[in-house]
């Protein structure tokens, strides 16, 4: 916990020093596109108490945390049973390896022509996005289980699907949490970079707006929030980590026989 | 439990023939059969590659042999049984579970009620001296309290014959030693019939009533030795046994033999 919260304090220093280096860098260069730093966090609050643009705000993030939790559902056990199955893996592999280099915010229009304009496509490319690493992740932990477990549970007379809920998913279970984090800011960059391209609600329709209008510094702004929204997703996501898998972190005591079982 | 018969375990002409793509098939036991009394500890000791490892596999119930049949009481083995239970060189604990919650599992698995299976585990625990570590996760511990864990854990659901498959060949001389005095007071007390893979001829002495000696490729009964030394044994005493140098020479000897014949 305090190593946690001296990483924050870290972090935190580190964004001021980039804060510091954009004002100068923005004076030097001066050109109207480049706002300083300062123009820009002056946006910030003004975005965050404007009425409408927390409802786009708002509206952009529920549907990442859709998409996310959906590609989760459906994302994990895929894995999970590719991980299990030679036969399912030889078959999802090359399809998997076809669809991770295409970006996938660039299928926006294609999945507006093909679902319609509304929340299903901007929810459906996030899906897709965040699936990507949530499968592979999960497939990696499933097949990595060590044969040694399965056998242990099956001497117990544990059966096969009890085994892949008790066994292979506790077992995966680190891993899949890394994929979760991959998948969740997979999610936020795809929700931002398919708005762009979309150009019809939310984070992506402010940046665009202030942008056709050849106003900058809201810009930087929301590029700050956006930035924000992904530090705090990713500290949250961080902390409940820790509390799925307690188990695999080293315990902190100051208890003699602790310390010597390190030797 | 079922009525106890004389031979506990019965291995009657295993083969194992392994059979890859693009490879020629490869036998790694050809017509193995020996008979395991009830109660008794048996050493199988081979060099790396004889299929001792994959024979105890069978035995377990994981893998399904070429052809032959192993009997454990009188029944036939289709698969794992908890009348057969395995530890493993790496442990195999579940790491999500704490020392107790892992060596509660097989009771649970068997129905047992919740409060009766955490008082076993915890006289399990207790017996393999790690009372003070019940709430510890396996990653806390040494490889030798682990391999304890394990050894709880597998006997808390009461098997009749143990499987262990080089499970001191991951410690240090020293913990390893610990642990065999410990696996052979606990033995001594619920006389289970133990089948133990290793490829210490020391080891394999100073624990067993008969020591399988295989030879490699293909994996065969090369040796039956009967280990007739008194028990209990001390390892400090037994070092200036006469019976045991020439049991550690004579068996030594068979495996330098073997050693040889697989490098030509």
């Amino acid at each position: 916990m305090n190593r946690l919260l001296s990483n924050a304090i870290w972090d935190i220093v580190c964004l001021i020093g980039i804060f510091i280096l954009w004002q100068a860098a923005s004076i030097a260069i001066g050109i109207e596109a480049f706002p300083t730093a300062t123009q820009a966090l002056v946006e910030v609050p003004k975005l965050l108490t404007s009425a409408s643009d927390l409802a786009d705000m708002w509206a952009s993030l529920r549907r990442m945390l859709t998409g996310f939790v959906a590609a989760c559902v459906i994302g994990i056990p895929i894995g999970l049973i590719m991980g299990r199955s030679q036969v399912v893996a030889d078959v999802l592999n090359p399809v998997l390896m076809l669809i991770y280099p295409v970006p996938k915010a660039a299928l926006t229009p294609l999945l507006m022509l093909w679902v319609g304009t509304g929340d299903f496509s901007k929810i459906l490319v996030i899906v897709l996005g965040a699936s990507v690493p949530l499968i592979y992740h999960s497939y990696q932990g499933g097949r990595d289980v060590a044969k040694n477990l399965i056998w242990s549970a099956r001497a117990m007379g544990m059966s096969p699907p009890a085994r892949l809920f008790r066994i292979v998913l506790p077992a995966a279970m680190p891993e899949i949490l890394s994929g979760m984090r991959v998948g969740i800011t997979m999610s936020l960059i795809v929700m931002v970079s398919s708005e762009i391209i979309g150009r019809q609600a939310g984070v992506g329709n402010i940046l665009f707006n202030s942008l056709d209008m050849a106003i900058y510094p809201p810009v930087y702004g929301m590029i700050i929030i956006i930035g924000m929204i992904g530090f705090a997703v990713d500290l949250l996501f961080q902390q409940f980590q820790r509390s799925v898998v307690p188990w695999a972190l080293p315990r902190k005591t100051g208890d003699d026989d602790a310390t010597f079982m390190w030797s | 439990m079922t009525t106890k018969t004389e031979t506990s375990l019965s291995i009657r002409g295993i083969s194992q023939v392994f059979q890859s793509r693009g490879r020629e098939p490869h036998t790694a036991l050809d017509d193995v059969s020996l008979d395991f009394k009830d109660g008794e500890f048996v050493s199988v000791l081979g060099p790396s590659g004889c299929g001792k490892s994959t024979l105890l596999y069978i035995v377990g119930g994981f893998i399904t042999p070429t052809s032959g049949a192993v009997f454990s009481n009188g029944k036939k083995v289709t698969g794992p049984g908890t009348d057969r239970g395995p530890v493993f060189q790496e442990f195999a604990l579940f790491p999500w579970k704490t020392v107790v919650g892992n060596v509660e599992y097989g009771l649970l698995q068997q129905k047992v009620g919740k409060a009766e299976a955490r008082e076993r585990a915890l006289q399990m625990i207790d017996m393999v001296h790690l009372s003070k570590f019940a709430n510890f996760y396996p990653h806390e511990l040494s490889g030798g309290m682990r391999q304890r864990v394990a050894i709880a854990r597998t006997l808390a659901y009461g098997p009749s014959t143990l499987l262990m498959d080089e499970p001191f060949g991951a410690l240090d001389a020293h913990t390893r030693h610990v642990l065999q005095n410990e696996l052979l007071s606990i033995w001594e007390r619920d006389q289970k019939t133990v089948m133990f893979i290793t490829h210490s001829v020391e080891e394999a002495i100073f624990l067993s009533d008969r020591v399988i000696v295989m030879s490699r490729s293909p994996g065969t009964v090369y040796r039956d030795q009967k280990i007739d030394l008194p028990r209990p044994r001390v390892h400090s005493e037994l070092l200036v046994n006469k019976r045991y140098q020439e049991l550690v020479l004579e068996i030594g000897g068979v495996m330098q033999e073997l050693h040889g014949e697989a490098v030509e």
